[in-house]
């Protein structure tokens, strides 16, 4: 199998514009809403924005925690919900580590990052990229990145943002 | 028609009762007046007493979110406040940018209307539908910083809140309202008014959705504005300084107020630079609500009395805190501007305070039994961050400058009046208008007192003579473009005016629309038309803004203001500037004035609108009971 992809985004160049955020809404539930929205962007003080992506866990603990099966992993890799068969239980949510599935407001069903791009490819700034492990250790070889999203992952992860 | 796009609701707070009331969003209202700047210029007008004290109960403050502010057109961030100023004793209204304009709308608001001041330190907490006041008490006291830490811990971390720090408290005249910890709206002193109302803060948090009137062609329309925003070459260059290199550009045309406002070169620009800052301080560009520009600095300084980390500066304070003080230490101005923050104040005013009395104290009319000791020199970057925070906290010398130049120089006298660089009570921001005649008359014209940001007349700054054919004719360059040249500056400044309202009435900012001049009246109507679902020409977004514009001027009227208040210091009407590269130059003013009246429909002589005029904008009842 080909290395799983996520999209990942360096909170020392993301400037919080919400771009990406907006963008996600608008193309897939044509709304303006941040919790429409399948990515999440959480500034902290001082001078550190996060954009937040699904991480494409290799264990995904949100296929495993769904009693209705409704989450798969297609051929490609990218982690879906079968719409059809999600009945909004939540449990997905409470398994995933990263907060990146959640319920949509509208319908209750399990909404994540697919790694369709359109917020990459609109990024102002190029803060996000598609990116694998690997890659990522290589870009990261200083372990910035990692040591930052470390630092505050108990900010970026809580649940209780509302 | 049902608007889409906005929160649809506006919130009447009355401060004495602690009531609250929701009202919807009246469609008659957006035709004539859009939301923003228009709306409040509106039921300020109807709202707001002739003849009361800003600082008193029966001061009306709203705050109000634009028709575009929280979509997803470019730089579609920014709320205003307004109220009688306590600065100018007018028409006072501010602008920022940041989140909390956005978080408004998801929350299901557009505006929010401060009637009669409460007894006890209070804040408005907005969670959706559920909005209270409380209790302040604990925070009362607190600057902005800890104001909006305490916010977030009490209600939620993701809340966008909005306050006053200790400068609003205490009502200095030129107190800025702040959102988002280091945004600002800064001028006419709205800080204070908030300050007489006891109301400390407004947290909001909204996770509601905003319906736009185009879901299916609404991505397509936005990826063409992005496309153009970033190809646009100012962009690259705003996103790498800022508005901090204006410090090279403007000295090097000689518009950089310095020593007060005697001359408009100063000998350590490069030292205050944006090169400079980026080089040494700079963190990374900060964004608002999105915002492809990402002017906002996130700086620092690392180590020494001026440490601090935080979101700063801007052009302004550069000049104010910087040059104006005859001041070459950036870290000071970095500090300064960050201590602004804090406090909550507006750094123009309180630069330009400040520097009016070091030029009192380099003339030997205010001496160390004025200030307590405190040493005024030109220069003195100590003195700077110093009497800053006296101001903030009214300490002292700090009490007579909160009050502002023009008040301060009337308690001191001795002549040191005619150092005060201000229009109608307001101090003049950063451009020495002996080197740029629109920005002379722009500071004149504009409704809140000395004002760049009102026409915001930069066409005539950096070769737009492309953008001046388009929008105005070929038969008006050469000399329109000529920033030296006094020619067709009242014509230019009349429709930036309108154009600029209209801009405030809708959320967007003026950088995207003014500099780079990349979006006008078409692109907004097409906004209006997807986003909202309004269908207004480009001739009546026109219409609109000379409306307010006209509105504004009639509500100063109601106050007693006149072409006789419509002048400059006579530094910059009589004498040349003394150095640089404009030498010689004075504002002709009068003359400018006459093509700006003739062009607004307005009288000669009083400098107040036509019944004509007044008519023509379904005005001819306000003008009835003014006029006459």
């Amino acid at each position: 199998m080909t290395e799983l992809k996520f999209v990942f985004g360096d909170p020392h160049i993301c400037t919080g514009c919400m771009i990406c955020v907006n963008v996600c809404s608008m193309k897939y539930s044509k709304v303006i809403g941040p919790q429409w929205s399948r990515t999440r962007s959480v500034r902290i003080e001082p001078g550190l924005d996060f954009p937040l992506f699904c991480r494409n866990c290799e264990d995904a603990p949100c296929m495993a925690a769904c009693p209705n099966e409704a989450i798969s992993r297609t051929s490609k890799g990218v982690v879906i919900v079968n719409n059809k068969k999600c009945t909004g239980t939540g449990e997905c949510v409470d398994a995933c580590p990263y907060y990146a599935i959640r319920l949509h407001p509208d319908s209750g069903k399990a909404i994540k990052c697919i790694q369709c791009d359109a917020c990459v490819d609109r990024c102002p700034v190029s803060a996000i990229w598609v990116t694998t492990e690997s890659e990522l250790n290589k870009r990261d070889s200083d372990g910035r990145l990692a040591a930052l999203y470390e630092k505050h992952s108990a900010e970026l992860y809580s649940k209780e943002e509302i | 028609m049902m608007l889409k796009g906005i929160g649809g609701e506006i919130l009447w707070v009355d401060m004495a009762r602690g009531t609250i009331e929701k009202h919807p969003v009246e469609d008659d209202m957006v035709k004539e007046y859009l939301l923003g700047a228009g709306y409040l210029s509106r039921v300020l007008y109807d709202a707001i007493p002739v003849g009361i004290d800003p600082l008193s109960p029966k001061n009306v403050l709203g705050i109000a979110t634009g028709l575009l502010t929280g979509s997803m057109f470019p730089q579609a961030s920014r709320h205003v406040v307004a109220a009688l100023s306590p600065l100018t004793d007018i028409w006072g209204e501010s602008h920022a940018a940041g989140f909390w304009g956005a978080e408004l709308k998801f929350a299901g608001y557009d505006a929010i209307i401060f009637t009669g001041a409460s007894s006890d330190p209070v804040y408005l907490n907005i969670h959706n539908d559920n909005v209270e006041l409380l209790d302040a008490s604990e925070i009362w006291g607190t600057d902005v910083f800890e104001t909006d830490d305490w916010l977030r811990e009490r209600h939620s971390k993701r809340a966008r809140n909005l306050s006053i720090g200790q400068a609003g408290e205490n009502m200095v005249r030129f107190a800025a309202v702040m959102n988002d910890r280091d945004r600002a709206s800064a001028r006419s002193g709205l800080g204070a008014v908030m300050g007489s109302k006891k109301l400390k803060a407004i947290s909001v948090r909204g996770t509601g959705k905003l319906e736009v009137a185009d879901p299916k062609d609404y991505l397509k329309h936005m990826d063409i504005f992005y496309e153009r925003m970033l190809a646009n070459p100012f962009t690259k260059e705003r996103a790498k300084y800022g508005t901090t290199n204006l410090v090279e550009l403007m000295n090097h045309i000689g518009r950089l107020p310095s020593y007060n406002m005697r001359q408009g070169v100063f000998e350590g620009f490069e030292k205050i630079s944006g090169h400079t800052i980026t080089e040494k301080h700079l963190v990374k560009p900060r964004s608002d609500w999105s915002c492809l520009q990402r002017c906002g600095r996130y700086t620092r300084v690392k180590e020494g009395p001026y440490k601090y980390i935080g979101g700063a500066p801007e052009f302004e304070t550069q000049s104010s805190m910087g040059s104006r003080c005859g001041n070459d230490n950036l870290e000071s101005v970095l500090y300064g501007h960050h201590l602004a923050n804090m406090y909550g104040m507006d750094t123009i005013s309180l630069g330009a305070t400040i520097s009016w009395a070091m030029e009192a104290w380099d003339e030997g009319l205010l001496t160390s039994e004025d200030t307590g000791g405190i040493d005024l020199s030109w220069g003195n970057h100590a003195t700077i961050v110093r009497i800053t925070k006296m101001i903030a906290l009214r300490e002292g010398f700090g009490d007579v400058l909160a009050e502002g130049s023009q008040r301060a120089a009337g308690i001191i006298g001795r002549g040191t009046g005619k150092f005060v660089m201000t229009v109608k009570k307001q101090e003049i921001a950063g451009q020495e208008p002996r080197a740029q005649k629109s920005m002379g008359l722009a500071a004149v014209t504009a409704a809140r007192g000395a004002d760049h940001l009102y026409a915001f007349p930069v066409l005539d700054e950096a070769g737009f003579d492309k953008e001046i054919r388009e929008r105005f004719g070929e038969q008006y360059l050469p000399e329109m473009a000529d920033r030296l040249d006094p020619t067709y500056k009242g014509i230019m400044v009349k429709e930036c005016e309108d154009f600029m309202v209209m801009v405030e009435s809708v959320g967007l900012c003026k950088y995207g629309t003014q500099i780079p001049p990349e979006f006008y009246y078409d692109d907004v109507a097409l906004a209006l038309k997807i986003h909202n679902g309004l269908d207004l020409s480009r001739e009546d977004l026109q219409a609109i803004g000379e409306r307010i514009v006209n509105l504004n001027r009639l509500f100063n009227a109601a106050r007693g203001v006149t072409r006789s208040d419509d002048q400059l210091p006579e530094r910059l009407t009589k004498e040349g500037a003394p150095k640089g590269p404009s030498p010689g130059q004075v504002v002709e003013l009068d003359q400018m004035l006459n093509e700006y009246y003739e062009q607004r429909g307005w009288d000669l002589d009083s400098g107040l609108p036509t019944m004509d005029t007044l008519k023509r904008l379904g005005l001819e009842k306000e003008g009835e009971s003014i006029l006459n």
